[in-house]
């Protein structure tokens, strides 16, 4: 009983092994399509191996509460050890979880914060209005149009976000950006499309609105279109002229 | 039943008086809002007056003495009494009720959401099912332990006779059935579909059921604050001689905790939906961009609705640290730095609601002190955690089904804790917010966190109120069931959010078919668990076997009287004596009966302030 640390520091290296290889057997995330998207999930896989040692110190006394400490026999049986406190313990599990928070609070915390909201300048500037239950978007030269959102590759775009009635939320999956609609106020997002694409080579190449906003929230979407800056460049003088 | 009956005719009454007058004096139709409003709060004043707020309140008015509810038959239960263990058992059941019927709301959801594509029902009616079932749970999350348990459990932990405030007891609870009628009743009036956050401008232009859904919080939010008042006075006026706060049971710190919490934030919530029905009533602009703000009322409601988790959590730990240092027979591990964590996280969680605000649009300059403090609340978590950890560390465990229950919350509470901290970070929270990754940890931390302490919290108490052991085979396999059918259900939902399927959404793309289908299938799994449940306690309440009034052989004050307790808790004055938790520890005793005459009085020994040794 007394030397029960043993199989719990060896069911917990074991526990925390496990959790990180099963962690990168897997690609958890959907395609990056932009720059942005490899910040978010370098940041989400770094969290996630960072919580294996805490899952597995837990489950590792968890485990061994089943099968080293368990007791049959009723309640009037002995108790177990009086163990109040232990100063050196309970001072090194703060000073252990402090530091883990502070270094998830720089790391991916400011740091991600940084690269995803560091930067306003942008090549291009697209606009979005969401109403119920669609999005318009006007492009730098003022066409406008409401079926997709065509998009240049390799170019830094600042999306202008509006909304005219209720809350909507302007998020690309593929991109990992998201910032909400409001009413009365113009936010904005960032973001470097790296490939050219479309909602037909990816379900996440779209706009979708995550913010409730009515009985056509669920199918508030719009398809992507991701094309060389040229093609972008001849696409909305085209739609210009055609209107 | 005459009160209940004559309760409703009065509401009812209340109503049709309301609509009558608002309709006379201003025109207009009887389903207009304004004529709602008056018609609701009639009713409610014709409640709260037929259930026998005449007898316990309006008497004296007129200089008679006031009369509550003495049955003490079946019939209490449907009266006006201020026995808080009646009332206790009037929110659990009232509660569980409702657990179930945001339950049956949840397999609807499942069964459309089981493959891509709008069938068994519309958008907009999913929109409205979503959001009745996010009320009906949250109310069930915020008020069922403390509600039930809270009521019951907190007196006589402490040694006192009752609540401070019995009669304000009393009308905190009748207060409910009002809620889940208004809620229940929405539908008749377009139900609401702006979610259980209601975000204006959506709740100031969506049909007329948002009415009722504000009135409902309103009602809701006045119970909690009364309730709030009521533990706090009781826990700081009422405790028995050497009931010092360093002998305080835990589930009382965390229920005191709780409560000042309940007490401090509430009104927000309701400042919120009043100014949103001020928007709808009376022509205000609150929320309306070209004087008001739409972002406003998001700041509002989350000063609430992020304490909020903390009121239905904190019940939840002193729960389970109460099971684990009884099933493990031994001291509670750093008792003093878990109760100074839990007010550490009451304190810290009033300043972390913009966390949920990472994609409003908001300052940026608000993101990193927000993230910072929000972090910061895993340290005391962790605290917390390290309690539970160290109790069971080297126990003499015996696997009850209250602890079989607790260590699927402790799973539980564990990924809702880690997921957490994914949510916390901007830079990931960007992506993740309102999508399914954030449906499914709050799901591990509410349902994981609250409700499964109270379902624990059910077993575990179950024998004291009734008087009857449950059966413990199905008590197991339920505790095993509901823990693996969670994890199915919720387990997927994580992978179908980080790749790109957001939440409150009746149709989503076929690339989530496979993930949705999985967490349906378990879903209705994890419902059916609640049969069991609910029949394993039905049964044991009326045939279960007698069981005395220590089956636990716990040390805490409510295991020292019968099972269940005599009217006024204890026949003779307890006093206080040792360390609620000292197991272990040679001659050690909680509390004694000086007076008692009973030479079997359980309580009977040397005191001590030994709480066990440091190690």
């Amino acid at each position: 009983m007394r030397k029960s640390w043993i199989p719990v520091v060896i069911l917990w290296l074991a526990y925390s092994v496990l959790i990180i290889w099963a962690t990168a057997q897997f690609t958890w995330f959907p395609k990056e399509w932009a720059e942005e998207a490899a910040v978010v999930d370098e940041a989400m896989l770094l969290l996630q191996y960072l919580s294996a040692p805490v899952m597995g110190l837990v489950l590792a006394v968890m485990t061994w509460s089943v099968i080293g400490w368990r007791t049959e026999g009723g309640a009037h049986r002995e108790d177990g050890p009086p163990q109040r406190t232990n100063r050196v313990v309970v001072t090194s599990w703060l000073v252990i979880t402090s530091a883990l928070a502070i270094y998830v609070v720089i790391n991916p915390g400011f740091i991600g914060l940084a690269e995803i909201r560091g930067e306003p300048s942008s090549d291009y500037v697209i606009e979005l209005q969401a109403q119920q239950f669609f999005w318009e978007v006007t492009y730098p030269n003022g066409a406008t149009a409401l079926d997709e959102l065509v998009i240049p590759s390799e170019a830094r775009v600042r999306y202008d976000i509006l909304s005219i009635d209720v809350l909507h939320s302007f998020w690309i999956p593929a991109f990992r950006i998201k910032i909400d609609a409001i009413p009365g106020i113009t936010t904005t997002a960032f973001a470097t499309a790296e490939a050219d694409g479309t909602f037909e080579d990816d379900v996440n190449l779209r706009v979708q609105c995550a913010e409730l906003c009515g009985a056509g929230h669920a199918n508030m979407a719009m398809p992507i279109r991701v094309v060389s800056d040229a093609e972008w460049n001849e696409y909305i003088e085209t739609l210009a002229d055609n209107e | 039943m005459k009160y209940v009956i004559r309760a409703s005719v009065l509401a009812f009454a209340g109503y049709v008086a309301g609509i009558w007058l608002t309709v006379a004096v201003r025109g207009g139709s009887p389903t207009d809002e304004v004529a709602v409003v008056i018609g609701y709060i009639l009713a409610l004043t014709g409640w709260l007056a037929g259930i026998g707020g005449i007898e316990a309140f309006g008497r004296q008015w007129i200089g008679k003495s006031s009369e509550v509810s003495t049955d003490r038959g079946w019939r209490r239960y449907f009266e006006f009494s201020v026995d808080h263990k009646v009332i206790g058992i009037q929110y659990g059941v009232t509660l569980i009720g409702v657990l179930l019927i945001g339950g049956i709301s949840a397999m609807i959801m499942r069964i459309e959401l089981a493959a891509p594509g709008s069938g068994f029902v519309d958008l907009d009616d999913f929109n409205k099912i979503v959001s009745m079932h996010g009320i009906l749970m949250v109310a069930v999350a915020v008020a069922g332990i403390i509600g039930a348990f809270g009521n019951y459990i907190i007196p006589i932990q402490i040694g006192a006779q009752d609540m401070a405030f019995p009669r304000l007891n009393a009308i905190g609870y009748w207060l409910i059935p009002p809620v889940a009628v208004a809620l229940l009743l929405s539908p008749l009036l377009g139900a609401f579909n702006a979610g259980w956050t209601s975000y204006a401008p959506l709740s100031v232009t969506n049909e007329s059921g948002q009415i009722l859904f504000n009135m409902a919080i309103v009602t809701f939010g006045m119970s909690s604050i009364l309730g709030g008042i009521n533990v706090i006075t009781t826990v700081i006026t009422m405790r028995a001689p050497g009931m010092t706060w360093g002998r305080l049971p835990i589930f009382t710190w965390a229920g005191l905790a709780t409560s000042v919490l309940s007490f401090a934030v509430t009104q927000f919530f309701a400042a919120a939906v009043i100014l949103v029905t001020m928007d709808r009533v009376a022509g205000t602009s609150f929320f309306q961009p070209e004087v008001g703000s739409a972002l406003l009322y998001e700041h509002i409601f989350w000063f609430y609705s992020h304490p909020a988790v903390y009121i239905m959590v904190l019940p939840g730990f002193g729960v389970i640290l109460e099971i684990v240092t009884t099933f493990a027979r031994k001291p509670l591990f750093a008792y003093k730095a878990v109760v100074a964590s839990i007010f550490t996280i009451v304190g810290l969680s009033v300043v972390v609601w913009a966390h949920h605000m990472f994609t409003s649009g908001m300052a940026n300059f608000l993101h990193g002190p927000f993230m910072i403090l929000t972090e910061a609340i895993s340290i005391p978590t962790g605290v917390i955690f390290l309690g539970i950890l160290g109790t069971l560390w080297q126990g003499r465990l015996w696997f009850r089904t209250p602890l079989v229950i607790a260590f699927g919350w402790l799973f539980n509470f564990t990924i809702g804790g880690i997921t957490g901290i994914f949510l916390a970070d901007v830079a990931t929270d960007i992506h993740l917010h309102d999508t399914y990754f954030v449906v499914a940890h709050f799901h591990y931390t509410i349902v994981g966190g609250s409700i499964f302490a109270l379902l624990a919290a059910s077993f575990y108490w179950f024998p004291k109120i009734t008087g009857r052991m449950y059966n413990e085979t199905a008590g197991k396999i339920f505790g095993i069931w509901v823990t693996v059918a969670f994890n199915f259900t919720f387990i997927p939902l994580f992978w179908a959010g980080m790749n790109g399927m957001n939440r409150r959404i009746g149709d989503y793309p076929d690339a989530f078919a496979g993930a949705n289908k999985f967490a349906s299938v378990s879903a209705l799994i994890l419902g059916a668990s609640f049969l069991l449940y609910i029949g394993n306690l039905v049964y044991s309440a009326i045939w279960g076997p007698k069981v005395g009034p220590n089956p636990w052989n716990a040390r805490t004050l409510e295991w020292l009287i019968p099972s269940p307790p005599p009217q006024h808790n204890f026949t003779s004055q307890p006093v206080v004596i040792g360390h609620p938790y000292a197991y272990g520890v040679k001659g050690s005793v909680h509390a004694h009966f000086p007076d008692a005459e009973s030479p079997d009085d359980p309580g009977d020994g040397r005191g001590s302030d030994e709480e066990g040794v440091l190690v």
